[in-house]
């Protein structure tokens, strides 16, 4: 047997199995599925959970300590805690992506957000609906801008459930923790201290009502707008942050 | 016009099987809540959080080692919001684990930490706490808990007259199709089972595949299966 062949068959790299691991708990924590000061079950209960050794479980619990997203008390009343982050300078973190890369990343966005919106107008039904006019609802009311983006969040995991598809949900939850803190930057930028434009809120109005409609090419066409007009805004920050 | 359907060996078989999957579910849940009536009845004021911890033993065996196992994917009890003395949110949910003992993985709940925690405007609370019996929430994707397309089926529970919370289990739609799909194969027409809403839970076609939607097209024969909120649609 070759070498190259011999490799296909050994063991998995276990720190692909911890980087797994930091990314689905990182996901969580960006997305607020695990709310800051969450207490995390215990290492070993988490390990059985994931399906990981503990081993391999506390490596990715130290990737993320180093990340200051867990926190980890010893003594009694001790364990893993959930932190999320303060926000990072805009600058710093904007500073880290190419203009490519924004591109790419929105490109990706879109595609997946407009996916989703079109399959949630041919099936969604009264009971998929209530939650996002229920999500809009509370936005309007909301003042604060972290609310504010917990709601933005959860309205657009919401329209991808919608869609009946489990892939297109896990994988819209996964791209709000890429690109979404920085999609959030870029309506803030927009919004000034509200954090969101009228402009914004129309498209989410818009989006809701096409999937309401059953407007399958409609929804589509608003929620790839949505994506796309604020991956524009940010590479125009990025590009001015290089000057 | 919906035709309403006449005698048929094979539908029937289809119904009597969905009627003993659902039939199972619901009588585990009619376990989980009368054991939680009997742990918080005896509990002079308020309960807290761990009183809730007598119905593991319970709750594990429903999700280990029997016929019913294969189906339930978790199964607990949750709290109506302001029961418990020292958890204003509160589940006692316990998950399957294919490496070992189940799992809890949701406990304490604080909808201002994050925006998903509300949990009483999901269907399965809904449902019993407006007084349904038997509520099956679902076919959806549930991102809170397993990220799979399941079913949740809840039932109420009451303490002295008041409703107190809801013991739920949840099925992954594919394993509900697995105990059912043998049945409506048999089914020589085009043959699937709808929720109340009508959202498809199981078909013997692609063309009406989980997931869609049967908006009352017209040239289906639609039977109620038992007094479940499922239906079963047939061609001709």
């Amino acid at each position: 047997m070759n070498v190259a062949r011999h490799a296909v068959f050994s063991p998995v790299d276990s720190t692909a199995r911890v980087d797994a691991v930091v990314r689905r708990l990182a996901d969580a924590i960006a997305v607020g599925l695990l709310a800051d000061g969450e207490q995390l079950p215990s290492e070993a209960e988490l390990a059985a959970r994931l399906g990981v050794s503990t081993v391999t479980l506390r490596e990715a619990l130290m990737a993320l300590r180093q990340q200051g997203m867990v926190e980890t008390r010893r003594g009694r009343g001790g364990g893993s805690f959930v932190r999320v982050p303060s926000e990072l300078d805009p600058g710093v973190r904007l500073l880290a992506f190419a203009v490519d890369e924004l591109r790419d990343l929105g490109d990706h966005y879109a595609a997946i957000a407009g996916a989703a919106a079109r399959l949630a107008a041919q099936r969604s039904l009264p009971s998929d609906l209530a939650p996002l006019w229920r999500s809009l609802d509370e936005m309007a009311a909301a003042s604060e801008p972290g609310a504010l983006r917990r709601l933005d969040g959860r309205f657009h995991i919401e329209v991808a459930a919608a869609s009946q598809s489990a892939r297109l949900t896990q994988e819209e939850i996964r791209l709000q923790a890429d690109i979404g803190p920085l999609l959030w930057l870029s309506h803030e930028a927009l919004g000034g201290h509200d954090g969101m434009t009228t402009e914004m809120a129309a498209q989410h109005q818009a989006i809701a009502g096409a999937i309401q409609r059953g407007d399958g090419d409609q929804a589509r066409a608003v929620a790839e707008r949505h994506v796309l007009d604020a991956t524009e805004h940010l590479i125009e920050l990025r590009l001015r942050l290089q000057e | 016009m919906i035709a309403r359907a006449g005698a048929l060996p094979d539908a029937e078989a289809v119904v009597e099987r969905v009627r003993e999957a659902a039939d199972g579910v619901f009588a585990a849940l009619g376990e989980v809540r009368d054991a939680t009536v009997a742990c918080l009845r005896p509990r002079g004021g308020r309960p807290v959080a761990a009183d809730l911890a007598a119905l593991r033993p319970l709750l594990w065996a429903r999700l280990n080692g029997s016929r019913l196992s294969a189906l339930i994917a978790g199964i607990g009890f949750i709290a109506a919001p302001g029961l418990l003395a020292d958890a204003p949110w509160y589940l006692e949910w316990w998950q399957e684990n294919p490496a070992g003992d189940p799992v809890q993985l949701l406990r304490d709940l604080d909808p201002s930490s994050s925006a998903f925690y509300d949990y009483t405007h999901w269907d399965w609370y809904t449902g019993p706490h407006s007084g349904a019996e038997r509520t099956i929430c679902g076919p959806y994707v549930d991102y809170l808990c397993t990220d799979e397309y399941s079913l949740t089926l809840s039932v109420p529970v009451v303490l002295d007259g008041v409703f107190i919370g809801v013991a739920a289990a949840d099925v992954f739609v594919r394993r509900f199709e697995s105990a059912v799909l043998p049945a409506l194969r048999r089914i020589p027409a085009t043959a699937f089972l709808v929720n109340a809403e009508g959202r498809v839970v199981a078909s013997n076609t692609a063309r009406w595949v989980a997931g869609s939607v049967y908006r009352g097209t017209e040239g289906f024969a639609v039977r109620p299966v038992g007094d479940l909120p499922l239906s079963l649609v047939t061609a001709g």
